[in-house]
């Protein structure tokens, strides 16, 4: 094949642009079902209380709800926080969740599960009015460091700590106090709310902390049903919402690349014939010298594996090296929408080889079939 | 003088051409009976090799007279429909029975058709023969089974094609050493041998030329090199001076004669009467059939 080399190039590039597309493509669905995962990671031991009937599009609540709340059996603790969009308007453009501004009552802090570490500075704490700790995916947005200042919604806040990457929501939020986020939330709220009360009873979602040995997802209902005008959601909740949308996306995404794989797969088959038929004469001579079937058949799978694993590290190449540079131009706007996992990579370039020497049998096996003094006499 | 390198028995080959479906069927019928019948022989059962004999000798006959169908139900004694194909049926050898021994070295003549090319791809295992036995070097090469050709090929028989048929993208090193590769000898015992054998037919210093670097008869140097490289117990050789000159010819032969007085036996299809003068036996073939012999005294 070496000796070939136009043509063999040519296929290889068949192959690469096939895992081009698989690479990129499968990092995007990785990204997207580790946000899941990390999510479903985050949900996993509470139930989350939101005033609709979405678990992230929540409106304004009293913090007295709490109070009710607390009352249902099997209830540990109940933490009030709010969640908003980190600008006035609405990120349209976004991938995975939006970034946001954050802020909890921090007593039950103990009983979260989901632990983040900080890759500098320190966590929230009681107290830090003006303060904030920034998402691993927003640092180049805000242009945040320790100690220095960042603007959000046009008020200045010192920056205390950074957070390490969690791969799912966290990433792409900013933690505050409560009461720094509820002034910014209030502030968002229509005239006619605002008029009504004031900025420290208001919130937009509640955690709660199960007893142990009590399922989330049946308090969840239990929830639903004691306590009147909000909706509570457990992991499974979760589940449903987000899963099964990234699932059709993921598999979208998988068709689109499995096709260019497919594309890439018959011109190895379109190659590997024309290659063998330009060689019967070869082959007829190695047959008439004493070459086996396995001999043969061992000589042009290995030719159609190479040229499948040649197509499939330079593809896997490509692929991350655009993964690399759209990841880090997209990283000032703290979208990243890539994820180049290990599997990802292991599984493009072993996959291209099988489909290499896959494609290659059916060429191999003429190959095998070639009638020697046939092939001989040829000219 | 030597031991019986080949033996050929009754060998016969049908080409059936195109679309004649029932000829070939009948073909078929009688290539699996007379397999049989070596099987019967072998064993000793001589009723049953005997039947099998008649039912050959009569499908053969029907078959001669291009009674297919009725060939065909001789044998299996189905009945099947008559069919007028486009094709047409080729007796390329009739019978031949040949003996050649150690140390021979063997010229097979006759015009376009005569069927000695048929007769050579016989020999060299290349193709089956429809009815017949032949015998290499003490291996039933009728009785081998398909899968276990090559490794008998590789073994037994060297080859030197009409036009040369070296793989051009390989350097004559590489294609002395194509045999070798596939007995499956190390690299380095490969490379030895193939250079033994190159320096044997005087291209020692052409080890690392292409075929298209080499003139017809150095090409065809190395083609012989490429069929004593494993040692062979017979070289074929057809059409060897086919694409050369004369002088080229003289070369080459030249090297075929200090080989055969070595002990090789060879086996040459040719057209070429000088070729033919210098071997001393000559097959003479017609019409799928051996005419005549002659030896030279030489």
């Amino acid at each position: 094949m070496f000796r070939r080399k136009g043509r063999t190039v040519l296929t290889v590039f068949g192959i690469t642009i096939g895992i081009f597309a698989f690479t990129v493509m499968g990092s995007m669905a990785e990204k997207i079902s580790l946000l899941v995962s990390g999510g479903t990671e985050f949900y996993s031991d509470k139930v989350t209380i939101s005033q609709s009937d979405s678990l992230f599009l929540s409106g304004p609540m009293n913090v007295n709800k709490a109070a009710e709340i607390e009352k249902v059996d099997g209830v540990k603790a109940v933490s009030a926080s709010v969640f908003t969009s980190l600008s006035k308007t609405f990120d349209a453009v976004s991938f995975g969740p939006p970034a946001s501004i954050t802020g909890e009552q921090l007593e039950n802090r103990e009983l979260e599960s989901f632990k983040i570490t900080y890759s500098s500075g320190r966590q929230i704490e009681e107290g830090d009015r003006g303060k904030v700790v920034i998402g691993a995916d927003l640092v180049k947005k805000l242009d945040a460091k320790v100690g220095s200042n960042v603007k959000i919604r046009d008020k200045d806040y010192e920056v205390v700590g950074i957070m390490e990457k969690t791969l799912t929501a966290p990433d792409n939020s900013v933690v505050m106090t409560l009461p720094d986020v509820q002034e910014i939330y209030f502030g968002e709220l229509p005239e006619i709310v605002q008029s009504q009360s004031k900025p420290s009873e208001v919130v937009n979602g509640f955690t709660v902390y199960p007893n142990e040995g009590v399922d989330p997802n049946q308090l969840a209902a239990k929830i639903d049903n004691e306590v009147s005008d909000i909706s509570a959601f457990g992991p499974q909740d979760f589940q449903d919402q987000i899963a099964s949308a990234t699932g059709i996306f993921n598999a979208i995404l998988f068709g689109v690349a499995l096709i260019s794989l497919i594309v890439g797969g018959l011109s190895v088959i379109n190659t590997m014939t024309m290659s063998i038929s330009e060689r019967t004469k070869e082959i007829g001579i190695k047959k008439a010298v004493g070459a086996k079937t396995k001999n043969i058949l061992g000589e042009y799978l290995a030719e159609a594996g190479l040229i499948g694993l040649f197509g499939g590290l330079l593809g896997w190449g490509l692929g991350a090296l655009t993964v690399f540079f759209v990841n880090s131009a997209t990283e000032s706007s703290g979208n990243q929408i890539f994820l180049l996992s290990a599997r990802i990579s292991v599984f493009a370039i072993i996959f291209a080889t099988v489909l290499g020497v896959l494609a290659g049998f059916y060429p191999a096996y003429r190959a095998t079939r070639i009638n020697i003094v046939k092939a001989l006499r040829e000219e | 003088m030597a031991d019986t390198m080949l033996k050929m028995k009754d060998v016969s080959k049908i080409y059936v051409l195109g679309n004649q479906k029932n000829a070939r069927k009948a073909q078929k019928a009688i290539h699996n009976l007379s397999k049989k019948y070596i099987r019967f022989t072998k064993k000793g059962n001589k009723t049953e090799a005997a039947k099998a004999e008649k039912f050959i000798a009569k499908a053969q006959r029907l078959f001669t007279e291009e009674k297919y169908e009725q060939s065909y139900q001789s044998i299996t004694g189905r009945k099947i429909k008559p069919k007028s194909g486009k094709g047409s049926v080729v007796h390329a050898l009739n019978g031949v029975s040949l003996e050649i021994k150690a140390g021979e070295l063997v010229a097979i003549m006759g015009p376009s058709g005569s069927g000695k090319s048929t007769l050579l791809n016989m020999l060299g295992i290349l193709d089956q023969p429809t009815s017949g036995q032949i015998h290499i070097d003490s291996s039933d090469v009728t009785a081998t089974k398909g899968r276990n050709l090559p490794g008998l090929r590789s073994k037994k028989l060297g080859f030197v094609f009409q036009s040369f048929n070296l793989v051009p993208t390989l350097t004559a090193l590489e294609n002395v050493m194509l045999p070798l590769k596939y007995k499956g000898l190390h690299l380095r015992t490969r490379k030895k041998q193939a250079r033994d054998a190159l320096e044997t037919v005087g291209l020692g210093d052409r080890l690392d030329h292409k075929p298209a670097e080499l003139s017809g008869g150095q090409q065809q140097r190395v083609a012989i090199a490429r069929s004593i490289v494993s040692n062979p117990a017979i070289i074929l050789a057809d059409e060897l001076t086919g694409e050369l000159d004369s002088k080229m010819t003289e070369e080459v032969m030249r090297l075929v004669l200090k080989l055969n007085k070595a002990g090789q036996t060879f086996i040459i299809v040719t057209h070429n009467p000088d070729v033919a003068k210098l071997c001393r036996r000559i097959i003479y073939m017609k019409d799928g059939r051996i005419e005549k012999e002659t030896k030279n005294s030489r």
